[in-house]
């Protein structure tokens, strides 16, 4: 019994205990790597990799255009390769939607035993290898794989398709591990789907295609949403896909990334081009949450 | 029934059908490595020319490789043993302190009420939104920056800091469903605080905690990006070694090793799954 | 000295808008050994609170709690020598009811052969010998109860505190597991702090009760003290059915006033105590109510008023009465079969009845 000991001041200690790790983990090995590259990318790059502690804007000059002409010209590759990566993503995130969202219905409408069977079945290829699957999809597009073999040996095709690296190849093969990312908000969403109102939306009188757009769109639309920005983060600076599906053909930012780190040791150059890419990502996170909040506000009037 | 639609008695036909496509699509690819795997065809694996089981042999050192050809992209068993072995100590380290790190945050988040909490929240979901190239280039600046040596301690950390928001989320949901009066009880019966979470609140949590050390080992075990940036000479793992033989060109070996780490996985994941899927 | 000893406790919580509430404010109340005391009162008056802070999951703001002199500040509920039953029984679904109840016996270090038996004994005590290997989730709400109270006794506690134990039983449990609980309270000879918001089951099982509103100490006393003399109107309306009349002293003739009202209703009653000019609340239950007698009644004992309903509950009939100036008093009349409820038809004029002894009268507040 130690006097002025309240059972606050004790929940107090124990909280500083438990809070400790986790803010030593993530402060010294999350926080200030960010911070660091945040720093690193306005330095002037080093001759043999490394940084110059100078101010140098001109890693995102490179890119947006206002390089420093001594050294290096403004190359619009490095844009049009962004918004390639950009479209790419957002191709990624429009087909794993148009996939998802019928098949969340499908699910949802099923017995309980049945139901988390095939939720099973959904969410168990998120946890083979990423490479596995993506050579799997090797093995299916290649000049020599199993559809073009199967299309000659049917006689439908004299020469094999061209299929691997193009951005068909790329969308194809974000599209297919990505999918339980965007399947399981959607469900989520549509799981909780009141069909009372699908049902007084058609005894009021509307059609099919009304209800839909008027009823269960607008009701499912929070899962769309949260699924749409979990695909595009993972999809925007994903360097592996089009590293193998895509090859030196279908270029993404990633790719651009660990080339500039790996290969030619342009450190700063690549951190501009990482925030770049964290940019957009916090940019669609910022519009998420605004519209979020108005949509609570509203809500609660 | 949809019920919505019931009047349209095509609709559950289409449904149903739509859903096959959309499974298949999931597990044909998978199946064709599987189906892969046993084709003894060493040059064009989409032509069948018999069933062998020698692709799994060679992992296991069990048969000799035909031919200097082959020879040149097959990994010894030696090899592949070192990185399986490198990526296990990864995986289990780096799952156990995640686990530790990720509940005992997952209890102070769940049950004190203090300034900051919001600010603790959102961070913790942070490391799984930041995409994982900027993460592992970010790691990457800072252990060269830090002067740590890149080897597998490095990876332990790298993964640790994302793997802890994962098992954050999966204890915290648990948390959230546990009655508090439960400890408070505990507490009234004369148990100290270490006590009452050994007792009480730890085999209330501990499928949540057994699923969330399950999900940071799997995505440890199977992590690309972030281990591709902060691996050193001498720490490569499993996926770092495919990805190195999987430039190099498709061998039939590495469609069997597939196979092994695709099982390997999906037992994992499915005693996760069934854990999380327990009710409190 | 007092056994437990709460002295102006105070405690104010924040609500999540940032508006301060009290939830104790200057509550005192002396626990005697070996009571059956009763927190009485709406639900956020404090009574729970107040618990929480006896039992040391929550410290006061401000005052102290003294067992035996001693202040528990700093004391952490592990180490009090009070137990709780919870309004849930927050029973652990992961052990067995053995392990339960010896889980605190357990954790006090007594060896296996002792606890066995006195879990045995207090299995024993609360009539659930046999269900030792069972599962909580396996046992009905009223056993449930029982395995709560039994863990909670084992550990022979100074104080047992019971936070509405019985809310989640249906209402013949509950009655069963009232008398039950008042027995055992006899039998194990412990202190007991009942906290319940349902007024009936505070009067049948309480030695004394405090009645809390607000966070403040409204009335401390005996059940019938508290029900006969309600310290104030909202005792009087919250324990029991009360028709209040608020009025002036007019007369004063030996011990019997007569008090006029706003409205000029005139009404007798006897007591001691007050002089003419004092402002009274005059208590009326509605068993001291009674239809009078056609030419029945003397001058201020009487109310005029119409039937407005008769609710029908059992053995009494509950007669609202319109009274006139939109006050509405109900009296309990004794259900008599075979039509002599016609007198209390809706619509019927009648004349209200009682005796000035049975008014209790309360100093108006203000007045």
């Amino acid at each position: 019994m130690i006097a002025g000991d309240t059972v606050r001041s004790r929940r107090r200690r124990a909280l500083l205990l438990l809070l400790a790790p986790v803010t030593l983990l993530l402060g010294v090995f999350f926080l200030v790597p960010l911070g660091i590259m945040v720093v690193y990318s306005v330095l002037e790059p080093g001759l043999y990799g490394g940084v110059e502690w100078t101010w140098y804007p001109f890693n995102y000059g490179r890119i947006l255009g206002w390089p420093l002409n001594d050294y290096e010209e403004f190359d619009p590759i490095y844009l049009s390769i962004f918004l390639g990566s950009l479209k790419i993503a957002c191709l990624t995130v429009l087909f794993s939607l148009l996939i998802c969202y019928p098949a969340a219905f499908w699910v949802s409408r099923m017995g309980e035993r049945r139901k988390n069977f095939v939720l099973f079945l959904i969410t168990l290829p998120f946890f083979a290898n990423l490479l596995v699957r993506i050579y799997a999809w090797l093995l299916l597009l290649r000049p020599t794989g199993f559809i073009n073999t199967l299309l000659q040996g049917l006689g439908l095709i004299a020469q094999p398709l061209d299929m691997l690296f193009t951005s068909f190849a790329v969308v194809l093969g974000m599209v297919y591990i990505f999918t339980p990312f965007m399947f399981l908000p959607i469900y989520a969403n549509v799981e909780k789907l009141d069909y009372s109102l699908v049902r007084a939306s058609q005894d009021l009188g509307a059609t099919p295609l009304q209800t839909f757009l008027r009823v269960i769109l607008p009701l499912t639309a929070p899962g769309i949403v949260g699924g749409s920005i979990i695909v595009f983060i993972p999809a925007l600076g994903n360097f592996i896909v089009p590293a193998f599906l895509g090859g030196s053909k279908v270029q993404m930012t990633g790719n651009l990334i660990e080339r500039s780190f790996l290969q030619s040791r342009d450190w700063p150059f690549g951190a501009a081009l990482a925030l770049l890419i964290m940019a957009s990502v916090v940019l669609v996170l910022m519009i998420q949450l605004t519209r979020a909040a108005r949509t609570q506000t509203k809500g609660a009037v | 029934m949809f019920r919505g639609f019931k009047t349209f008695r095509l609709w559950p036909t289409l449904f149903n059908a739509y859903g096959f496509l959309f499974l298949a699509f999931l597990y044909l690819p998978l199946g064709l490595i599987l189906l892969y795997s046993f084709n003894a065809n060493p040059i064009n694996m989409a032509v069948w020319t018999g069933f062998t089981l020698d692709w799994y042999a060679t992992i296991f050192g069990g048969a000799g490789v035909k031919g200097s050809f082959d020879a040149a992209f097959t990994e010894a068993p030696e090899r592949i043993f070192a990185v399986v072995k490198n990526s296990f100590l990864v995986a289990v380290s780096a799952a156990t302190i995640s686990t530790v790190i990720g509940t005992v945050t997952a209890i102070a988040l769940a049950r004190y009420r203090f300034v900051g909490k919001r600010f603790y929240q959102a961070l913790l979901i942070l490391p799984m939104l930041v995409p994982d190239i900027v993460l592992g280039i970010a790691l990457l600046v800072f252990f060269v920056g830090a002067g740590f040596q890149l080897s597998l301690l490095t990876i332990i950390i790298g993964h640790v800091t994302f793997l802890s928001s994962y098992v954050f989320v999966v204890v915290s949901t648990r948390l959230a469903g546990m009655d508090t009066t439960l400890e408070q009880a505990s507490a009234d019966l004369g148990a100290g605080p270490l006590t009452t979470f050994r007792r009480v609140t730890l085999p209330q949590i501990m499928p949540g905690v057994v699923g969330g050390f399950l999900l940071a080992f799997i995505i440890s075990l199977d992590d690309v990006v972030i281990t591709y940036f902060i691996a050193g000479v001498g720490s490569q793992t499993l996926p770092l070694f495919i990805l190195a033989m999987m430039r190099r060109g498709l061998r039939p070996q590495i469609t069997a090793l597939a196979v092994l780490i695709i099982l390997f996985s999906f037992v994992v994941a499915t005693v996760g799954l069934l854990l999380r899927n327990r009710k409190p | 000295m007092g056994f437990l000893q709460i002295a102006s406790a105070h405690k104010a919580y924040h609500t999540p808008e940032g508006a301060q509430v009290r939830a104790l404010d200057d509550v005192t109340i002396d626990v005697r050994n070996n009571e059956f005391l009763t927190l009485l009162g709406p639900s956020g008056c404090g009574k729970t609170t107040l618990l929480k802070c006896i039992a040391g999951f929550e410290d006061l703001d401000g005052g102290d709690l003294l067992l035996e002199g001693r202040s528990l500040k700093g004391v952490p509920a592990h180490r009090r020598p009070f137990n709780t039953v919870f309004q849930n029984y927050a029973l652990f679904p992961h052990m067995t009811i053995a392990q339960n109840i010896g889980y605190g016996l357990d954790v006090a270090g007594v060896r296996k052969p002792e606890r066995d038996r006195r879990v045995g004994e207090a299995l024993e005590m609360v009539g659930l010998s046999g269900f030792d290997s069972r599962r909580p989730a396996q046992l009905s709400g009223g056993q449930q109860q029982r395995v709560a109270l039994a863990r909670s006794l084992v550990l022979k506690p100074r104080v047992l505190l019971l936070d509405e134990p019985l809310s989640a039983l249906d209402r013949k449990m509950r009655e069963t597991m009232q008398i039950e609980l008042k027995n055992l309270q006899h039998s194990v000879g412990i202190t007991f702090i009942f906290v319940t918001h349902d007024q009936e089951e505070a009067l049948a099982m309480s030695d004394r009760i405090a009645v809390l509103s607000n966070g403040r100490l409204q009335q401390i006393g005996r059940s019938t003290e508290v029900y006969d003399t309600p310290a104030n109107e909202f005792v009087a309306n919250f324990v029991g059915t009360s028709n209040l009349f608020t009025g002036r002293v007019t007369e004063r003739n030996d011990r019997l006033l007569t008090i006029e009202t706003a409205n000029g209703r005139r009404l007798a009653a006897r007591s001691d105590g007050f002089a003419v000019g004092d402002g009274v609340t005059l208590v009326l239950r509605p068993e001291h109510l009674r239809i009078a007698e056609p030419g029945e009644g003397g001058a201020g004992c009487t109310i005029e008023g119409t039937v407005k309903d008769a609710v029908f509950v059992g053995s009494i009939v509950h007669v609202h009465v319109d009274v006139g100036f939109g006050r509405t008093a109900i009296l309990h009349h004794r259900h008599e079969r075979a039509g002599a409820s016609a007198a209390v038809a809706p619509g019927a004029s009648v004349r209200i009845a009682y005796s000035p002894e049975s008014v209790h009268l309360i100093a108006a507040a203000g007045g």
